[in-house]
């Protein structure tokens, strides 16, 4: 007799899916929504499910644009299990899937501590707020397009010219990966935050970091990029 | 090697940037007045790199064929941005300001600004000090200076401010005989017309009043130093325009 018991199918969508009880807890979610969970806040998300939920039984499909750091969402399913739970599934926008490949000759392996120190320094003749710093001194030397990226560091930093209570953070970023020219590289994670910011570079930020296969997330208060790290 | 020489906090974050960076391919440019120290600056962080004038478009593409490593001079004068491939190498431009901030936005990684001589005191000091000590040594001076600070011209930053100490190294040192001859030579050139001992008479009198009037304070004392009536004194002032 043929099957209908789909749970290992939504288990592995790449749609994140995520079962509520009437109390907002999670009672189920999947492997795309645990991702999501990093970033999106689950009450938030309860909100939405019950904000957008059908009037009667069964599901509605809601069209609308929701954004999580990098995870983009243009729709959502909201449907009730039973009287006691509701679910949510959101549907992923597409992104251009360009093919990510790199000219090997303009990337030099570099410390990327000095770019930012070098770009630090620059911003603080600007700037002359405090700022913390919290750098993973330890991050190996990787494969950088100098110019470029020093452009691309200037301009994010240049984002929060006016701002203050200035954090930095520069780590590796674990589990995570980008494919580059068929290979799995590792990620590092630069992240500005403050207490606000100008948008007016964001897109001039987004297409540099593009070039050289850098993903953004653009909040209010802060500037988040992933690096591939090429050895 | 040409020394570079700061006590500004502002030039030596500019330092501390170019030397990060110094072994990296990235592009740089300095902006600045003229005559702030950017030229000498670079020359002692790069002594090794070549340098190109910017003016010279066809010199600055064979150079930027041939180096890795160069000093574009004169860098706002360059139109033809577009022609300019600084990928992979290591470009530091120098410029006396920004033309087109797009352009210069989108080829250089680091811009740093180079602060007029107005706004870094601590090197105006330090400066005069050393013009200071040059102009006695040229013009074979053993006496000690004093010089007098609110003269000193900043206008044109090293240029004004070292022509401004010369000048008054010069006058404070200057004898009677020094100073009939340069008169001599300024008449020689500037007589002309039929009302010339009017028109070069404040040459002798508006500097005697004034150093004068500093010297002994009131226009009675002066007058009676002077000799003349103190009528005679108080029309010259005003004549002269002297506060």
């Amino acid at each position: 007799m043929l099957s209908i018991d789909f749970k290992p199918f939504i288990e592995c969508d790449n749609s994140p899916f995520i079962l509520f009880t009437a109390q907002g807890k999670i009672a189920y979610l999947n492997n795309a929504a645990e991702i999501l969970m990093g970033y999106a806040d689950p009450k938030a998300l309860y909100d939405i499910a019950l904000a957008y939920a059908p009037k009667d039984y069964g599901y509605k499909t809601t069209t609308l644009s929701l954004q999580y750091d990098a995870l983009h969402f243009y729709a959502i399913t909201v449907g009730y299990q039973d009287e006691e739970h509701i679910c949510i599934r959101l549907y992923h926008q597409p992104r251009l899937n360009k093919p990510k490949t790199l000219s090997s000759d303009k990337y030099v392996t570099t410390d990327i501590n000095t770019l930012l120190e070098a770009n630090i320094t620059l911003f603080q003749m600007i700037n002359k707020n405090e700022l913390s710093l919290l750098v993973d001194q330890d991050i190996p030397e990787f494969k950088i397009d100098q110019n470029h990226f020093s452009k691309l560091l200037r301009k994010t930093l240049h984002a929060f010219r006016a701002s203050d209570s200035i954090y930095i953070s520069l780590k590796f970023l674990v589990g995570e990966y980008v494919i580059i020219n068929g290979k799995k590289e590792g990620l590092i994670q630069l992240k500005v935050e403050a207490n606000g910011r100008y948008n007016d570079e964001d897109s001039a930020i987004e297409t540099l970091a593009n070039e050289n296969h850098i993903s953004t997330a653009f909040k209010e208060h802060s500037i988040t990029l992933q690096i591939p790290f090429i050895k | 090697m040409e020394q570079f020489f700061t006590n500004s906090e502002a030039v030596r974050q500019i330092v501390k940037g170019f030397n990060l960076t110094k072994t990296l391919f990235v592009s740089s440019i300095l902006v600045g007045e003229k005559h702030t120290g950017k030229k000498r600056l670079i020359s002692s962080l790069f002594p090794k790199a070549p340098w190109v004038d910017g003016r010279d478009m066809s010199a600055l593409q064979e150079a930027l064929r041939v180096h890795d490593e160069l000093v574009i001079t004169h860098f706002e004068q360059i139109s033809k941005h577009d022609a300019l491939d600084f990928q992979h190498k290591r470009i530091i431009a120098i410029a006396d300001y920004i033309d087109n901030v797009r352009n210069v936005d989108n080829l250089f990684a680091f811009i740093y600004m180079m602060p007029p001589l107005r706004e870094r005191p601590e090197d105006v000091d330090y400066l005069t000090k050393r013009f200071a000590a040059e102009a006695k040594e040229i013009l074979m001076i053993d006496e000690d200076l004093t010089l007098d600070h609110s003269r000193l011209d900043l206008s044109q930053n090293s240029k004004t401010l070292k022509k401004s100490i010369f000048h008054q190294v010069m006058h404070q040192n200057a004898d009677a005989a020094t100073i009939e001859e340069t008169l001599y030579h300024y008449f020689l050139k500037s007589l002309q017309g039929n009302n010339g001992y009017k028109e070069h008479i404040h040459l002798f009198e508006k500097p005697l009043i004034e150093a004068g009037l500093k010297k002994f304070g009131s226009q009675l004392q002066l007058s009676q130093v002077l000799g003349i009536n103190r009528n005679t004194l108080r029309k010259k002032i005003h004549e002269h325009a002297i506060d």
